[in-house]
């Protein structure tokens, strides 16, 4: 049954490939991961900043609304299937802290809804949205480094760092011209990050 | 004369060294279900198990047999002698061929 025997080099050239055919195969592909929720922040916040700052763009804030969340709800099922589609069925420490980085987002996204609802009513109208966008776009910036830090993934840590800086920079700017600042500094980010790691994986 | 190393018979079988780089491969603390195993090996299951009882029995990979739902699944780990004898492997590998250790 032992197959013949292989050279050194042969050898671990072997190790090398077969390491690889792994790591492939258990790294979600970043067009299912970044360049979806990039895609969506893009044409999302850039409807947004249509509806708030070029009047002559004819888009409703409610229509603005529907693009981003739509377009949320669609990166999400195509991060679904990026993360779950490995073949290798893998149990154990991995999948505990997938489950448990999983609800800290829907927990984290869940409450920010919650505490964010409650200082609508006392807002401007014109500020809700931004309300929303910085404190969301905040939880995914904290999350995104949080994530780094548990598979030591220096790119994950770096895009959760960028964003949090385009976050505060957008707060300090105000609408309409924060919701340009989240469709090209963090929606391009997430599209260029997602395109750069497929070349080099 | 410095000594040429061996290699460890039991990793250095072709098909049981692509199992033992897969589970080296994961992170500390996971195990992989067999039938993912076989399909990414592309090993048939007798094959597999036959590799996989040679590497339990030198103590390198760890066998379990849970229960999800009604079915039964085995998953499969390297163990900690495991790890340390493909590093040494890998060693004596780099050895052989003159590369610094």
């Amino acid at each position: 049954m032992d197959e013949v025997s292989l050279s050194p080099d042969e050898t671990l050239r072997l190790i090398e490939e077969q390491r690889k055919a792994v790591r492939h195969d258990l790294i979600p592909n970043p067009l299912f991961t970044y360049v979806p929720w990039g895609a969506a922040w893009f044409v999302g916040y850039l409807a947004f900043f249509l509806a708030y700052g070029v009047d002559s763009a004819g888009i409703s804030w409610q229509l603005a609304l529907a693009i981003l969340m739509g377009g949320q709800i669609l990166a999400g099922s195509a991060m679904v299937y990026g993360t779950t589609r490995s073949s290798l069925r893998v149990k154990g420490h991995t999948s505990q802290r997938g489950a448990m980085y999983g609800i800290a987002w829907f927990v984290g996204m869940a409450v920010m809804g919650w505490v964010c609802s409650t200082f609508v009513i006392h807002l401007d109208q014109n500020l809700v949205g931004l309300l929303f966008s910085t404190c969301s776009l905040m939880i995914a910036a904290v999350l995104y480094m949080a994530g780094g830090a548990i598979w030591l993934d220096w790119t994950m840590f770096f895009v959760g760092t960028w964003m949090a800086v385009v976050v505060g920079i957008a707060a300090a700017v105000g609408q309409p011209y924060a919701y340009l600042l989240f469709a090209i500094l963090v929606g391009g980010a997430f599209m260029g990050v997602g395109v750069i790691r497929r070349h080099r994986r | 004369m410095t000594a040429v190393p061996e290699l460890d018979p039991v990793i250095h079988a072709q098909a049981r060294l692509r199992v033992v780089v897969t589970l080296s491969a994961l992170p500390g603390g996971d195990r992989v279900s067999f039938p993912s195993l076989k399909k990414m090996l592309d090993l048939t299951a007798g094959n597999l198990s036959v590799h996989l009882t040679k590497l339990e029995e030198a103590g390198y990979v760890e066998i379990t047999k849970a229960h999800e739902g009604r079915t039964p699944v085995t998953y499969v780990a390297l163990t900690r002698r495991g790890r340390l004898a493909f590093e040494e492997y890998t060693e004596a590998l780099r050895a052989l061929l003159g590369g610094v250790t």
